[in-house]
């Protein structure tokens, strides 16, 4: 109404009301930033954080499973890319985790080195070893990589048996100050949410689009310009550097590993899990691989333990886990990313639905 | 110890790639100055009426007919209660019409019914009543509060702002106009220099071989086998600049393999390939890496579509510019705008090349689950990206019906004639062949059969019986 009296009185009949953004047009759209989104999840996790461990408003044991699910995070991110965007694929997940580990052990526990020189040492690390799949994977494709990264995962497990079975890092000094363990989510959570961006920002740059154009037909990217030898190197180097810092950040939060052990950091069944959590949350999404590590390792400590059918029955807890992955790949190939998707459209359908009970049917 | 020297540094032909690279995007950039500049002065004058109509807002207010203005608001309040409540009527009478057939089913009285309705019916209607009598109250109070003034405060400032904003959009218009001219010299200054350093640095660089003027592609005792298989054996043509060129033949006679030798997806046995690139050099092909070959002017089509699926077609068409950009891995990882300006760049021209093909109606759709038809045009509009000279299909008809064959015949047409590209075209579809092919080349089992007008290729008899098979006498 007021619009059309103002047409009326305004200079400019048409369009007045048409241009330009207003100011909160403007919030909306710094609101739609993904890169906000990132920080203000991490804001929420340091806040639950504090409130498990500083208020102790929240149970203890949710302070274990948020930072190892972040801690996983980091390499089930670098695994999203390899395998969403890159088509490539690897088993040699927890191998690549160990590097880290073992860093963190050599550099800064036994040498006293800071705690930064470690992380650079294990990235430098990471990516020669990334360096060397890249180039097997030019050769060898889909599921004989997969059992070459897990036999190379094999080596480097056995590698870390001989040259120390059982690490212990103790106390940590980070900027001159002992780490406790309720300080280590300044550390690791921080870390998580600039991982995030970096992925983010490759993906939606022409380096992402390159690895999808690589991912759908090598023959077509080769011939658009896209250096096959160049491109895998890249996925697999990001790959097994995400997964060197997720192994020094799990080292920060443990304190101590046993290589032997079959439960460990660098054991067959971290690749396992890791797999089992980009295939669960949504190979092709940042969120669903965070969501997806979380199924994998922070639901148990957080929320079905509080639950007493669970706790009497530890064996079904796993279990979830294994029908988890049955149903998302039978029915939701996309992963829980895509049934959040899904669950849009079928929310739109039920409102529908309840109108048209209510109301009966539109008539015309 | 030189040799490994020269290997580290860059040598002249690298230099030269490395000037080949800035002058494009000086190219590009300059191509896409006059869009931007007009967007630009679009989004300024739209910001000059938003400020001069927010300062002329008070002075229409005091001038408007307070009692136009009151009823209408008044109006507009009753309509959207009107709307608000459509929903509770409908769910009334819908309800109703459903128990009176429940009722009827189970043989009970209805009358009951209707009444219990009808007072709800009532009830809504006093609500709506006592509703309008708080509007009319309302309206009461905006009459005793605001009074209209004359009007004549309002036309002067309006004459006033018009003046106001024919100056500011006189200046603005100036102002990027000058802005426009200056980048523009600085930008051919640029070019200039740029050209200068890239021809001291071409003398360094001798040219692979020479070609006659007017041939593009000189193709010369091609051999590829594969183990004991001879599928391309001493096949040699020349390509002409500008010219259609079509590669007929039987199947299985090594048509997409000679396509495949060209673009080095194939490492030929034997025989030569000389190019004359985008800058005008003579190269021969067989020293470049498959991935490398786009950058000489020499871009490709697939027999099946191979584009990214899960991509917007735009997106698609950027995927052909991965090596054109400045900018590297790093800035990418950052996310440094930058990047985004050389896209807008690309985006622009992409934009340009969908409209040439007729299909930037769907530049934001998903290429995934877009009919065949527009795929094979989007895979078309992806080879144009680059300003390629020579410009190889493979069987773009294939899976098309009559229109769409007719239609791209056209369009082939119009690439060649407008992107002064060269066209070399693999094709079972002789009618689109015969009809739009200058040189038609014909082979069988690798070798040459015939090559000429379509007109000799047809007439040929070696031709007649390779494809229908030898004449009984």
């Amino acid at each position: 109404m007021k619009k059309n009296l103002l047409n009326k009185y305004s200079l400019f009949a048409q369009d007045t009301f048409v241009q330009p953004q207003s100011k909160m047009i403007g919030i909306k759209k710094a609101a739609s930033n993904p890169i906000l989104h990132y920080i203000i999840f991490g804001v929420i996790i340091m806040v639950v954080l504090y409130m498990a461990v500083q208020l102790k408003v929240l149970p203890y044991s949710w302070y274990g499973g948020i930072i190892y699910t972040a801690a996983y995070s980091i390499s089930s991110i670098g695994f999203c890319l390899l395998m969403g965007y890159s088509g490539l694929a690897s088993l040699g997940t927890g191998g690549f985790i160990g590097i880290g580990c073992y860093a963190v052990y050599y550099v800064t526990a036994l040498s006293g080195l800071p705690f930064i020189v470690s992380v650079i040492a294990a990235i430098v690390i990471a990516a020669v070893i990334g360096v060397i799949v890249g180039f097997i994977s030019l050769r060898i494709e889909s599921i004989y990589l997969v059992i070459l990264t897990l036999g190379l995962s094999e080596i480097l497990r056995n590698i870390y048996m001989s040259l120390s079975d059982s690490i212990n890092i103790g106390t940590i000094k980070i900027f001159g100050s002992a780490l406790k363990t309720a300080d280590v989510m300044y550390v690791i959570i921080p870390v998580l949410i600039i991982i995030m961006i970096i992925t983010h920002n490759i993906i939606v740059s022409p380096t992402g689009r390159a690895m999808l154009a690589m991912k759908n037909s090598t023959a077509a990217a080769q011939a658009m310009g896209i250096s096959l030898l160049k491109y895998r190197l890249m996925a697999f180097i990001i790959c097994t550097i995400y997964a060197a810092i997720s192994g020094s950040m799990l080292i920060l939060r443990s304190g101590a590993a046993t290589a032997s052990s079959g439960t460990s950091f660098y054991a067959l069944i971290t690749s396992l899990n890791i797999l089992a959590a980009v295939i669960i949350g949504g190979y092709k999404s940042i969120w669903g691989a965070v969501f997806g590590t979380f199924v994998m390792y922070g639901l148990n400590s957080t929320i079905l333990q509080s639950i007493p059918f669970f706790t009497e029955n530890p064996a079904l807890i796993t279990i979830i886990s294994g029908v988890l992955v049955i149903v998302v790949v039978m029915f939701y190939p996309g992963g829980l990313a895509q049934l959040l998707q899904n669950l849009k459209f079928t929310f739109a359908k039920w409102k529908k639905k309840i109108r048209e009970d209510k109301y009966g049917k539109d008539i015309g | 110890m030189a040799k490994i020297l020269a290997n580290i540094l860059p040598s002249p032909a690298n230099k030269l790639a490395l000037k080949r690279k800035e002058l494009h995007w000086i190219v590009s950039e300059l191509d896409s100055l006059e869009e931007v500049t007009s967007k630009r002065e679009q989004e300024e004058i739209a910001k000059i009426k938003f400020s001069l109509n927010k300062r002329l807002n008070k002075a229409a207010f005091d001038a408007c007919d307070k009692n136009e203005y009151v009823q209408e608001l008044i109006y507009n309040k009753l309509l959207s209660y009107d709307v608000k409540n459509y929903m509770n009527h409908r769910a009334l009478n819908h309800g109703l019409i459903k128990k009176i057939f429940k009722a009827k089913r189970e043989n009970k009285p209805i009358d009951a019914l209707i009444a219990e309705h009808d007072k709800k019916y009532d009830e809504l209607k006093i609500k709506r009543a006592k509703y309008v009598d708080k509007l009319e109250q309302e309206k009461q109070r905006f009459l005793a509060k605001y009074t209209t003034t004359s009007s004549q405060d309002y036309e002067n400032l309006k004459k006033e702002l018009m003046l106001e904003f024919e100056q500011k959009a006189d200046g603005i218009k100036k102002e990027l106009a000058a802005k426009m001219q200056k980048t523009r010299a600085q930008l051919e200054q640029k070019a200039a220099k740029v050209k200068e350093e890239m021809a001291e640095l071409k003398k360094q660089v001798p040219d692979a071989a020479t070609l006659p003027d007017d041939v593009l592609l000189q193709v010369k005792g091609l051999k590829m086998y594969f183990g004991g298989l001879k599928a391309v054996d001493d096949l040699t043509f020349d390509v002409k600049k500008g010219e259609i060129f079509g590669l007929i033949g039987p199947n299985g006679a090594g048509k997409t393999t000679v396509f495949n030798c060209i673009t080095r997806f194939y490492n030929a046995t034997g025989g030569d390939m000389y190019f004359e690139n985008r800058q005008g050099e003579v190269v021969d092909l067989r020293s470049f890496k498959v991935h490398d070959v786009i950058l000489q002017g020499i871009s490709r089509t697939f027999q099946n579509v191979e584009l990214v699926k899960e991509i917007s077609v735009l997106d698609n068409l950027l995927v052909a510019c991965t090596r054109e950009y400045r900018s590297g891995f790093w800035a990418h990882l950052i996310g440094l705008p930058m990047v985004k300006k050389e896209e807008n760049i690309l985006k622009l021209k992409a934009m340009r090349i969908l409209k040439f093909m007729g299909i930037e109606a769907y530049a934001n759709w998903y290429a995934m689950g877009l009919p065949y038809g527009i795929l094979k045009k989007v895979e078309i509009a992806r080879a144009l990206m680059l300003d390629s000279r020579l410009i190889i299909m493979d069987e773009p008809a294939a899976g098309l019906n009559d229109t769409e064959t007719a239609d791209l015949a056209q369009t082939i047409k119009r690439i060649r004639d407008e992107f002064n590209a060269t066209i070399l075209l693999v094709e079972h579809d002789m009618k689109l062949v015969m009809g739009i092919c200058d040189t038609v080349c014909a082979i069988s089992f690798g070798q040459m059969l015939a090559i000429g007008t379509p007109q000799e290729v047809q007439a040929n008899q070696a031709v007649q019986q390779a494809y229908l098979g030898a004449m009984e006498e």
